[in-house]
């Protein structure tokens, strides 16, 4: 009997602590529901950075980084040259957004990206819930979907005070308003107000000694007279409802017209972000094959590389689908603290530095269990196999240079 | 007036009965069920169908504008509401469907707000608060009450529930439509209010809201609307008042269905 018990016990303590231990994967990265395909082929996204990873309410936390539409985008997908908007991914308002830009450009409003470009954003949040929480960058783009950056946890401790949040803001009148109130008591008390008006013609109406079964009746027997169950009173007491409906909701009318006499309209329309081209820094790539071995976990590019500038190249980094892969031979890209995504030393290339005037054949591979953890190997299930990722490369200076690589993939799947 | 009808049972009834106090109180004790069951019955399929139909318009304040809000709301909510008051009126001659439906929906609204987006998901009330409607449903009862006719009520009160569905929530809107500078940007304190207030999944550009256009009538906007929502609400409440003549019409075939 004990034994039972404790091994009951034993199961509703570990149930949970399982459920516990795999929900804060899932909760931190929704991102792989994606098809890995359309992950690689729709926005690179690099050089994430959080000003803070535990704050208190109030404080305020700023998210930046870089994107670049891919030049890959599937044509089936409604392009985001067209619109899209600069978003954040965090369960719930826990944060608010006080300012999001993208290379400077306010973006309070949708705008369009487009492939081959670079757009830096930065967006400032206030937190305001207390919790943990994965904080991603992400674009929505019309009519295709969301596009998730990589994020990064943040805790969210109470204010010191305990005072509850307060959001000011100051209309152009001079007012200063608390956004989380605003106007609220006055909502409430106009709903009352019909709350009561709905309540009363409702009683009028079912508080009587004849209801339902007995109208029935008088109304089936009645037939062509059945109007005549509405009686004098019914008539007059309706007009009255009538009449002071339409003078409440006419007083009501003038009353916010004289109490706010100057208001807009909803506001919206398009804005427009002038950004650079990819710097590629003089490195012309031809992508000649693509092969993704599931034994090996592993992508190999085959790629024909002219370097036609003044400096020799170092071939430092390959990024897809937000992951990683870092060349330790050349040892230029580095990651921050606690980063996930990166293999440290996933990218092997069979020549790490392009002299300058030199025409050479390249060999990527970009391998790590990071290809199985974050759901990749799925491509050969997609259907449209196509990769694209983004290639970083340094001169000797240190200057950082990147440009886009894609094609056709073949997977290999015994060795 | 004979005081004699059969039931489809071909059961003969006196209708001298219902001035009996014995028949009168056990008929009693069904009206409490009836209005309750009537009423949660109401408010559900108002709110599904309304959150279906024009949910986002009601759900934040950064959707309610002068054109797309006043038109789209009164058609959804005229839907059932003409649906409704066909049978209730047809069975019963009780102008309770149009307030019904929309204190029903004010009261679950708020509900909801308050749960689903303030409680859980932590949404300000003064950004997701519901609009009122109990106004014009009020208005469409006593139309009704007035003119004992339907088709006279699609008509006039049709009217007056596109009509006036802006004035009557102008007294709880004004306040968000004020102007504000922010970046350098005019805004309303909605719009700064959908701006601050994290939405992953409502970008910006989804809302279906007023754009600019050369098609205006001098810029007047909120009238035109209101006309346009008058005439509209007369055909969507008259349209629907059909369908639920033609469902009552085949009551009996959709109860051996069922």
């Amino acid at each position: 009997m004990f034994n039972k018990l404790l091994e009951r016990a034993g199961v509703w303590f570990v149930l949970p602590l399982i459920v516990a231990m795999f929900s804060a994967e899932v909760l931190a990265h929704g991102e792989r529901a994606q098809l890995a395909s359309m992950r690689m082929r729709t926005m690179h996204w690099f050089d994430f950075q959080v000003s803070a990873t535990t704050v208190k309410v109030g404080d305020i936390v700023t998210m930046r980084g870089t994107f670049s539409p891919s030049e890959h985008w599937p044509e089936q997908l409604p392009n985001i040259s067209d619109t899209g908007f600069l978003n954040v991914g965090v369960p719930g308002p826990a944060f608010i957004r006080i300012d999001s830009s993208v290379n400077g450009v306010p973006m309070i409003r949708s705008t369009a990206f487009h492939a081959g470009k670079v757009y830096e954003y930065e967006v400032v949040l206030r937190a305001r819930l207390p919790g943990r929480y994965h904080l991603h960058p992400l674009i929505n783009v019309k009519d295709a979907g969301t596009l998730v950056g990589k994020g990064a946890w943040l805790e969210v401790v109470a204010a010191e005070d305990g005072q509850p949040f307060v959001n000011n803001a100051t209309t152009m009148l001079g007012d200063v308003i608390d956004l989380e109130t605003h106007g609220l008591q006055n909502i409430i008390n106009w709903h009352l107000v019909w709350i009561v008006m709905g309540v009363a013609w409702l009683v009028f109406w079912l508080a009587r000694k004849q209801l339902f079964i007995p109208r029935f009746i008088l109304v089936r027997h009645l037939k062509e007279d059945a109007n005549s169950l509405i009686t004098k009173k019914d008539f007059v007491v309706a007009g009255i409802f009538y009449v002071v409906t339409l003078g409440i909701i006419l007083g009501g009318y003038l009353w916010a017209e004289n109490k706010y006499p100057i208001t807009i309209p909803l506001q919206t329309g398009k804005v427009v972000v002038e950004a650079p081209d990819i710097p590629t820094g003089g490195l012309d790539i031809n992508v000649d094959s693509a092969q993704y071995k599931l034994a090996g976990r592993s992508l190999t590019i085959q790629t024909t590389m002219a370097n036609n500038s003044e400096h020799p190249l170092h071939l430092a980094e390959f990024m897809t689908a937000n992951i990683r892969f870092l060349n330790s031979d050349v040892a230029l890209s580095t990651a921050y603290e606690d980063e996930e995504m990166v293999s440290m030393d996933g990218l092997t290339a069979s020549v790490n530095v392009i002299a300058p005037g030199q025409t050479v054949e390249v060999e990527l591979v970009a391998e790590d269990a990071l290809w199985e953890k974050y759901r990749m190997t799925g491509m050969i299930h997609d259907p449209d196999s196509r990769f694209a990722g983004v290639l970083f490369y340094y001169d000797d200076e240190g200057n950082r240079y990147f440009q886009e690589l894609g094609g056709p993939i073949l997977p290999r799947f015994f060795d | 007036m004979s005081t004699e009808i059969k039931t489809d049972g071909d059961v003969e009834f006196d209708i001298k009965q219902l001035d009996n106090p014995a028949v009168y109180k056990y008929y009693r004790k069904f009206d409490m069920p009836i209005i309750l069951i009537l009423l949660f019955l109401i408010g559900l399929s108002v709110m599904l169908h309304y959150s279906l139909t024009a949910g986002d318009w009601d759900y934040w304040i950064d959707w309610r504008d002068r054109r797309f809000w006043p038109l789209v709301t009164p058609i959804s909510l005229l839907i059932l509401t003409g649906g409704f008051t066909y049978s209730i009126w047809a069975r019963f001659r009780l102008p309770i469907t149009a307030t019904a439906v929309t204190l029903m929906l004010a009261l679950f609204s708020w509900i909801s707000r308050y749960y689903n987006f303030h409680v859980f998901t932590g949404f300000p009330l003064s950004f997701t608060f519901p609009s009122t409607y109990i106004g014009l449903g009020i208005l469409l009862d006593a139309t009704l009450v007035m003119t004992r006719s339907l088709l006279l009520t699609s008509v006039f009160g049709g009217i007056l529930y596109g009509a006036l569905i802006f004035p009557l929530n102008w007294p709880l809107f004004a306040a968000h439509f004020q102007p504000i500078e922010y970046k350098g940007i005019l805004l309303s304190v909605a719009d700064l209010m959908g701006y601050e207030y994290i939405r992953t999944t409502t970008p910006e550009y989804l809302r279906i809201i007023e754009e600019s256009t050369l098609r205006t009538f001098g810029g007047s906007v909120t009238p035109l609307t209101a006309v346009f929502a008058g005439f509209v609400s007369t055909f969507v409440y008259g349209g629907f008042l059909m369908v639920g003549a033609l469902i009552d019409k085949h009551a009996k075939s959709i109860r051996r269905l069922v």
